[in-house]
């Protein structure tokens, strides 16, 4: 016997409403993106002091705008990854350790970035400070922002291990979906070891942590977007979850 | 029953996961920490600025390797945390509590062990930089990192009392209290804040020495009782069973005796 919570998105749950804020939300990250003047291109870590402080001094208005953009909404991502987590009910488990593996890291990754936003908008808020202290900030926020993949990378393992074992006719991701998050974590792992050089395609304004790592979060919010929305559409209705797979017991629909 | 099968074939194979990977954490948290970056034990309180410039310099390419792996592997800590939190779902007691324990622990992670990896990267990468400002990441890290107190301080006190309301027998009893040790140590830490020398400094007798010693036995202690637990979970609403007769008990110390 299903419960309230243990019952799937039906007309008027407001599922479809989460689900259409993405769109607004791609829009925002994507004009916080190219507002910062740090991205396009990306600020080097061979600056020395000085240039990291003229930077900041030259560029203070939208270094701010861009920043207090993203504090605004880089959170606003937590919702759709609730979707895709209520999605996790319908699949084939027999326990809920999976969902609450996502549900864990989907709550840790974008306060990465937030935290990456509290630096910079640190580093711009007393343009007079000594150029030390901004440089130290400056450090601060792409470390943060830069390295700050493990919950990204656990997301996108423990969302393929989760549509792996949905053994069922009907699985609620297709395969294909657990390897292309397995080709993004790949994607990711090397922006954690920007840290180790200031140069190159690994240091944090290189091809591989920058632009690898960007350009593939940006593709997984695309395309786990059209396979949310696919598997929403999937959902027969409110009966689902509640009986009929026998792998699926009480704990793991009801949880 | 080996790796790959548990994961492949058992009906428990989720929550297998869960186990395998939280053995790896905490063995790759003890690498990393103890070894790698030699975080711990920690570098001295009373450092002057001088001395955190050395301290740095002198472990660099430990500090940015350690630490770039648990920028990529640190998810994994969710793991552990998961399991427990289904461990008090198959409790007796409201799903409030396994919700609490979920959300008090993710809370952690970013001010419990991000920070002290991004404060001793940013460190190491610079070495040139002045001493006050070395000094101050120092700081940063390992009192962000022994300072983030009250989540795992309520946090364990949630675990603590789910166990003792539970009428499951998910966990023995004398775990729940061994959770209020657990809660201790960071009450115990507490004072770290406030000393840079002595037994109650961050790297103290009682400071760090006992409070490892408990945490580090309290984790033994309870990676054990989650295999248990697995090993008996019968996926019902019940109290769980006995561990199934016959039953090779791995890695229990006493095995033959008992069997």
């Amino acid at each position: 016997m299903a419960e309230l919570d243990g019952e799937v998105a039906r007309p008027g749950s407001g599922e479809r409403v989460i689900l259409w804020s993405l769109p607004a939300v791609v829009v925002i990250w994507m004009a916080a993106f190219l507002l910062f003047p740090g991205f396009v291109p990306p600020m080097s870590p061979r600056a020395s002091a000085t240039e990291v402080a003229d930077f900041y001094d030259e560029n203070l208005s939208r270094v701010r705008y861009s920043m207090i953009l993203f504090n605004w909404f880089c959170v606003a991502f937590i919702p759709i990854l609730m979707l895709i987590a209520e999605r996790m009910r319908g699949m084939a488990h027999r326990t809920p350790v999976l969902r609450y593996c996502v549900i864990g890291v989907a709550g840790a990754a974008p306060i990465v970035f937030l935290t990456s936003t509290v630096f910079w908008l640190i580093a711009a808020f007393r343009p007079d400070r000594s150029p030390e202290l901004t440089l130290l900030y400056n450090d601060l926020a792409w470390i943060t922002f830069t390295c700050g993949v493990p919950f990204l990378v656990g997301l996108c393992a423990f969302l393929a291990l989760a549509i792996a074992y949905d053994a069922q006719e009907r699985p609620v991701f297709p395969r294909w979906v657990a390897w292309f998050n397995v080709v993004i974590a790949v994607a990711l792992v090397p922006a954690g070891f920007a840290g180790l050089t200031p140069s190159g395609p690994f240091a944090w304004d290189g091809l591989v942590s920058f632009w690898v790592r960007n350009s593939a979060i940006g593709l997984w919010i695309v395309v786990m977007a059209v396979a949310l929305r696919q598997a929403m559409d999937r959902e027969p209705g409110p009966d689902r979850g509640s009986s009929g797979d026998p792998a699926r017991t009480e704990i793991g629909a009801e949880a | 029953m080996s790796i790959v099968s548990n994961l492949r074939a058992d009906p428990k194979r989720e929550l297998w996961f869960a186990w395998y990977s939280t053995v790896a954490f905490y063995s790759l948290y003890s690498v990393v920490f103890f070894g790698l970056t030699r975080t711990q034990p920690p570098g001295k309180p009373w450092l002057e600025p001088e001395q955190t410039v050395e301290w740095f310099a002198g472990r660099q390419d430990g500090l940015l390797v350690g630490f770039a792996l648990i920028f990529v592997l640190g998810g994994w800590s969710a793991t552990a945390i998961a399991l427990i939190a289904y461990s008090i779902r198959r409790m007796s007691v409201s799903r409030a509590f396994a919700y609490s324990y979920l959300v008090l622990y993710l809370i952690a992670a970013v001010p419990g062990f991000l920070f002290i990896c991004v404060a001793m990267t940013v460190g190491a990468m610079r070495p040139e930089r002045s001493p006050e400002a070395q000094q101050w990441l120092y700081d940063l890290g390992f009192l962000s990192f022994s300072g983030t107190m009250g989540v795992f301080l309520v946090g364990s006190l949630i675990w603590m009392t789910a166990i003792l309301l539970d009428k499951n027998r998910v966990f023995p009893r004398w775990f729940g209290y061994l959770n209020l040790c657990n809660a201790l140590t960071e009450v115990v830490i507490a004072p770290s804040w406030i000393f840079q020398r002595g037994v109650l400094a961050w790297d103290g007798v009682i400071a760090w020495w006992i409070d490892v010693a408990v945490f580090g036995t309290y984790t033994g202690v309870f990676i054990y009782l989650l295999r248990e637990v697995i090993v008996r979970d019968d996926f019902g609403r019940g109290p769980l069973p006995d561990a199934p007769p016959g039953r090779p008990r791995r890695w229990h110390p006493l095995a033959k005796v008992v069997r």
